[in-house]
């Protein structure tokens, strides 16, 4: 390679600092010059050395297999020898239960955990089937309050005028309701406007509440993110990259998506990996009070409600749902927290 | 040459040199025009005002006020001519300088590019002006996208005016050496780089689009002195190979007297003193300029030489929302006289007819006083004798 100093066209630029030879090299080393770290890859790097996060991630993932290989898990318990029949989350079996209810069999071959009182439905099948509408309302609901909330912050925060003004009383009007409250409220409104006159089975109906509740919760669920996002949007839009990028004539769209949002990629995954457990929570709260999921579905919410008077008596109801339901939502909090260190740079260890 | 020889060389704060690469970017470009145009002003600024509205709640009241950043000042600026814009902070240097590059919009006035009026273009038909006036930025750790790499941020120019398609990273690495950084360097992102390397990053990005005039906002401010030196040098060579114009905001006069051709005092707003380097610096008319020259430190003194007597201002700029009627530095002024409360002294040559504007033999020199100090030769010998 030819040597830049004898081709230099500039070599009379010649004052104070130019008299000192060139300093060292000040620039980090790499071992490759070409390589470079993206701050996502760099907050995944640091993810990748927290036990705490590695540990919730595999606790978190065998729910997730739990809820997929939920038929499966079940099928494994065999034939009931008493009616002849695969284990199933749903079917009643009056063979199994006493005149007054009380089960039949224990811990067995053929039920894990044993069979509910009264209805005589197999308690593994239902506590495998139960992980499934948990982790879904927690990560449907997560994904679109985050696209809501996202959306909605960005068009605020970087058109501003009256049209952050309309979205700011929106967040604030929403923010104010009380949520509890008014999801108790409004769960079987819902589910009467969508379903009422029709003759529907209870299956349907219960899927029905499922959808219903994941909108409710993401109605009441997307306004924290707006707020936050369209914070860091008003204030990185005075940032001097972005007023480079105008000054180049980079379009606004542009300028809001490469430019802008991927500067908010780590308070979006941190907000959206808080969210699931929230909701998953939520979902357990609303099902305990009974404006949640309904029978048949299988809810960890529900069985919890269902088993409480008689815990004593029948801990295999209540305790794998409650040790489940803890687990997971423990671990997604705690995996949420290690993602938040990740993304921050001042939590470097 | 090794690795560590091109690091050594181009790679950080060591060296304005930039290789050969410097000699393709006079390379003819079909449509644009080059060469001294000495007729035509590349950039004429006439009467420009920018008031920013605001209210604020007094306890029940609710008040409208204005704070009057740009209130009606007017320059030019002629191919590969540089202007410096000083001042305190707050007299609206950045403001100016983000009116010309037009990421605001003036209240009043008006903003000609090379004779065309770009004051209230749309943003659409802003992109041809866009390749033509770029813009440098203070401060180099908040003027590149931290979530991009270097190749990003320098073809994103390339990418939006559709200059060198397909061979889009061949030219980026020509900008990093023309910038004297190592173009081995296109994938690393901005954290990686020190501050004087990054503030070169942002000289790159502005040449990308072969600009004519560069507004650069306080571009060493930020920086370490040794650095700061080695930035301006690039910046001087860089304007004397690509024939481009400046506007060179900054409150360092001493960096100004270097770079600039001409230079005008900004104080709240308005131009108090404007004319060629040589006049501002050597006969400043106007008080303020006097008071600003002579706070400035002396390397006469570190000679040895004893210093003049320099001038304090007392109290605090006054608040733009509100200025002093008349001359609007009246009240830090010791000349200040009753006159200067009632009328604003015009812009004008203080020595020869008003007629002439100033272009009087020796250049151009206006001034904003009514008691400018002017020295005749003479005067001047003798006091400084």
């Amino acid at each position: 390679m030819e040597n830049p100093l004898n081709a230099m066209p500039g070599a009379a630029f010649e004052i104070e600092a130019e008299a000192t030879p060139p300093p060292a090299v000040v620039a980090p080393e790499h071992k490759d010059v070409r390589t470079g770290r993206s701050p996502g890859q760099v907050a995944w790097d640091r993810l990748k050395k927290d036990k705490v996060a590695i540990v919730c991630a595999v606790i978190i993932l065998f729910f997730i297999l739990v809820a997929i290989f939920a038929p499966l898990l079940t099928a494994l318990q065999g034939t009931d020898p008493t009616t002849g029949l695969p284990a199933s989350p749903d079917r009643t079996n009056t063979d199994l239960v006493d005149i007054d209810g009380n089960p039949l069999v224990g811990m067995s071959p053929h039920h894990w955990l044993g069979v509910e009182p009264r209805l005589g439905r197999d308690l593994f099948a239902r506590w495998a089937y139960g992980a499934r509408p948990s982790l879904i309302i927690g990560f449907v609901a997560a994904a679109a309050s985050t696209i809501i909330g996202v959306t909605l912050g960005l068009l605020g925060g970087y058109v501003g005028g009256a049209v952050d003004r309309v979205i700011s009383w929106v967040v604030d009007f929403f923010l104010s309701l009380p949520l509890l409250l008014l999801v108790l409220a409004i769960v079987p409104i819902v589910q009467l406007r969508i379903a009422g006159g029709n003759d529907l089975t209870a299956e349907e109906l219960s899927t029905i509440r499922f959808w219903v509740i994941i909108a409710v919760l993401v109605a009441f669920g997307w306004m924290g993110l707006a707020r936050l996002v369209r914070g860091e949007v008003k204030s990185l839009r005075e940032r001097e990259f972005v007023q480079a990028a105008r000054a180049i004539g980079v379009p606004t769209h542009q300028v809001l998506f490469k430019e802008v949002l991927p500067n908010l990629v780590g308070p979006i995954i941190v907000s959206a990996s808080i969210a699931v457990p929230a909701y998953i929570t939520f979902e357990a709260t609303l099902s305990y009070l009974g404006a949640g999921l309904v029978e048949p579905t299988a809810s960890w919410g529900r069985t919890i409600s269902d088993a409480q008077n008689s815990f004593a008596i029948y801990p295999l109801w209540l305790w794998p749902s409650v040790i489940a339901l803890s687990a997971l939502v423990l671990a997604l909090s705690l995996l949420g927290d290690s993602i938040r260190d990740a993304f921050d740079p001042t939590s470097r260890r | 040459m090794t690795q560590q020889q091109i690091d050594q060389q181009t790679g950080d704060e060591g060296t304005d040199r930039t290789g050969a690469a410097a000699v393709p970017q006079t390379a003819p470009e079909t449509s644009r025009k080059s060469g001294q145009e000495t007729g035509q002003p590349l950039l004429k600024v006439t009467d420009l005002q920018r008031y920013f509205p605001f209210r604020e709640v007094q306890g029940l009241k609710m008040v409208r006020a204005t704070v009057k950043a740009v209130d009606g000042i007017s320059f030019t600026v002629r191919q590969g001519q540089t202007l410096g814009l000083v001042g305190e902070s707050g007299c609206g240097k950045s403001t100016t300088s983000r009116l010309i590059t037009r990421l605001d919009t003036p209240t009043a006035g008006t903003i000609e590019f090379q004779g065309r009026d770009i004051t209230h273009l749309k943003e659409s038909e802003l992109r041809e002006i866009r390749r033509d006036v770029q813009m440098i930025f203070q401060d180099p750790y908040s003027s590149l996208n931290p979530r991009h790499t270097v190749g990003t941020i320098l073809s994103t120019p390339l990418k939006v005016h559709g200059l060198h398609q397909g061979k889009e990273k061949a030219r980026v690495q020509e900008l990093l050496e023309l910038v004297g950084l190592n173009p081995e360097h296109i994938n690393r992102y901005p954290s990686e780089f020190s501050g004087g390397q990054r503030q070169r990053i942002g000289i790159a990005r502005a040449l990308a689009v072969e600009p004519k005039l560069i507004i650069a906002d306080e571009p060493v401010s930020a920086l370490d002195v040794s650095i700061q030196a080695q930035v301006m040098n690039l910046l001087a060579k860089l304007r004397d190979e690509l024939d481009l114009a400046f506007i060179f905001v900054a409150h360092d006069l001493g960096v100004v007297r270097h770079f600039c051709d001409q230079v005008a005092v900004m104080y709240l707003g308005k131009i108090v003193e404007y004319g060629d380097k040589k006049k501002i610096y050597e006969a400043p008319e106007h008080p303020y300029t006097q008071a600003l020259l002579s706070a400035a430190p002396d390397i006469n003194v570190a000679r040895g030489i004893a210093p003049k007597e320099r001038i304090r201002l007392v109290g605090d700029v006054p608040s733009p929302i509100d200025p002093p009627s008349g001359c609007r530095f009246r009240t830090r002024c010791w000349k200040a006289q009753d006159i200067c409360a009632q009328q604003e002294p015009p812009l004008l040559s203080a020595q020869a007819d008003e007629s002439l504007r100033g272009k009087r033999e020796g250049g151009l020199h206006l001034q904003a006083c009514h008691f400018p100090e002017v020295k005749t030769d003479l005067v001047a010998e003798v006091e400084s004798a």
